[in-house]
C-alpha cells in the first residue's frame, strides 16, 4: 500500500466519528423534520455512486483503446463501489421517502434511473464473475452504459416533473445545513479514494498470483 | 390445434382471476394509485431549518433514521471485511507459492 494510505484511513475514521456530533447538531427541516437527517448519508453515498460509475466508465474505455490491464483493474474495481454505494443511496432514499413522501418508492425518472445504473454494474459484476475469458471487454462495454446513465440520474429532477427535491437544493441550503453535508461527503469522498485503492491492490495482487502460478506452471 | 387454444384461454382467464379482473371485464385502476397520485406534495427548491420538531413528527421518523444510518454502517463495514478477506486470501496463496518457489529453487 502507498505511504499516504495509513494516514488517510486514521483521518477518515477521526472524520466518521466527527460527523455524528454535527449531524445530530444540525437544525431539523421545517417540512420534513427528523427523517430529513437521513440526507447526511444518503446525498454524499449517491455522489459517491456516480463517482464510482464514472471512474468504471473512464477506466473502461480506456481499457479498451489501449488494453492496459491497470485500467481494467481500476474499473473492476470502481464497479464493486458502485454496488456498495448504490445499494446504500437505494436504500437511506425509501426509508426517508416513506416519512417525507408517504411511499416507499416513486417510479419517477430520478429513482428508476439509479435502480437502472446500479443493475448495470450488478451486470457488470456478474459478468467478470461468470462470464468466462473475454468477459472483462464485454464487461468494459457495458460499464460504458452505466457512465452514460450519470448525467441522465443526476439532470432528470430537473426537465422531468417528479416528487425528488432538485439539484437547486444543494447550492442553496444555509451553512446550518450545509456545514454537516460538506463534512459527510468530504467523509465519504476519503473512504471512497481508500476502498477503492484497497480494492484496487486485491486485483494488483491477483495479477502477482496469476503471474506466480505461470511461472510454476512453466 | 383446439387443445392449445382451450390451454391459452384457461391461462388467461387464470392470469386475470389472480389479477382481480374476469376475461371481459374491464380493468379498473389501482384506487390507492389514485389517492397516492392525488397525495403527493410539491417537490422542495430549498430545505427551511427550524429550531423545534413538531411533536408529531418525532417518533415515526427516529426508527426509520436509524434503520437508515445502521444500514449504511453495516454496508460499509461488511464491505470492508470482505476486501479484508480477500486480500487476506490471496496475500497467503502469494506467500505460500513464493516459499514453494523459493524451495524448488526458482525465483
Amino acid at each position: 500500500m502507498p505511504k499516504w494510505f495509513t494516514p488517510a484511513v486514521a483521518l477518515c475514521g477521526l472524520m466518521l466519528a466527527i460527523s455524528p456530533f454535527l449531524i445530530a447538531n444540525a437544525p431539523y427541516e421545517s417540512t420534513m423534520g427528523l427523517v430529513q437527517k437521513i440526507f447526511y448519508v444518503h446525498l454524499p453515498s449517491a455522489w459517491m455512486f456516480l463517482l464510482a460509475a464514472i471512474v468504471c466508465g473512464v477506466a473502461s474505455l480506456r481499457f479498451l483503446f489501449r488494453g492496459d490491464p491497470r485500467h481494467d483493474r481500476l474499473a473492476w474495481a470502481a464497479a464493486e463501489l458502485v454496488v456498495l454505494f448504490g445499494i446504500v443511496t437505494l436504500v437511506t432514499g425509501p426509508l426517508w421517502a416513506r416519512k417525507a413522501w408517504g411511499v416507499w418508492w416513486q417510479w419517477d425518472v430520478r429513482l428508476t434511473a439509479s435502480l437502472i445504473g446500479w443493475m448495470v454494474s450488478v451486470a457488470y459484476l456478474l459478468l467478470r464473475k461468470y462470464g468466462g475469458p473475454g468477459s472483462d471487454k464485454l464487461a468494459a462495454g457495458l460499464a460504458l452504459f452505466g457512465m452514460a446513465n450519470v448525467p441522465f440520474i443526476y439532470v432528470s429532477v430537473n426537465y422531468w416533473r417528479t416528487i425528488h427535491p432538485t439539484t437547486s437544493v444543494v447550492p442553496t441550503l444555509p451553512t446550518s445545513f450545509g456545514l454537516p453535508l460538506w463534512f459527510s461527503a468530504v467523509t465519504f469522498l476519503l473512504l471512497f479514494v481508500l476502498l477503492l485503492r484497497a480494492r484496487v491492490r486485491l486485483e494488483e495482487q491477483r495479477a502477482q498470483l496469476d503471474a506466480l502460478y505461470l511461472s510454476v506452471d512453466g | 390445434m383446439m387443445k392449445r387454444t382451450c390451454v391459452a384461454v384457461c391461462l388467461i382467464w387464470m392470469l386475470g382471476l389472480m389479477g382481480g379482473v374476469r376475461p371481459g371485464e374491464q380493468a379498473t385502476e389501482w384506487p390507492s394509485m389514485t389517492v397516492l397520485h392525488a397525495q403527493q406534495p410539491e417537490p422542495q427548491d430549498e430545505f427551511v431549518p427550524i429550531d423545534e420538531l413538531p411533536p408529531q413528527d418525532q417518533l415515526p421518523a427516529a426508527p426509520l433514521l436509524v434503520v437508515a444510518y445502521a444500514f449504511v454502517v453495516l454496508a460499509l463495514a461488511a464491505y470492508l471485511m470482505s476486501v479484508a478477506r480477500r486480500l487476506g486470501g490471496v496475500q497467503r496463496d502469494l506467500d505460500r507459492l513464493e516459499a514453494e518457489l523459493k524451495r524448488s529453487g526458482r525465483s
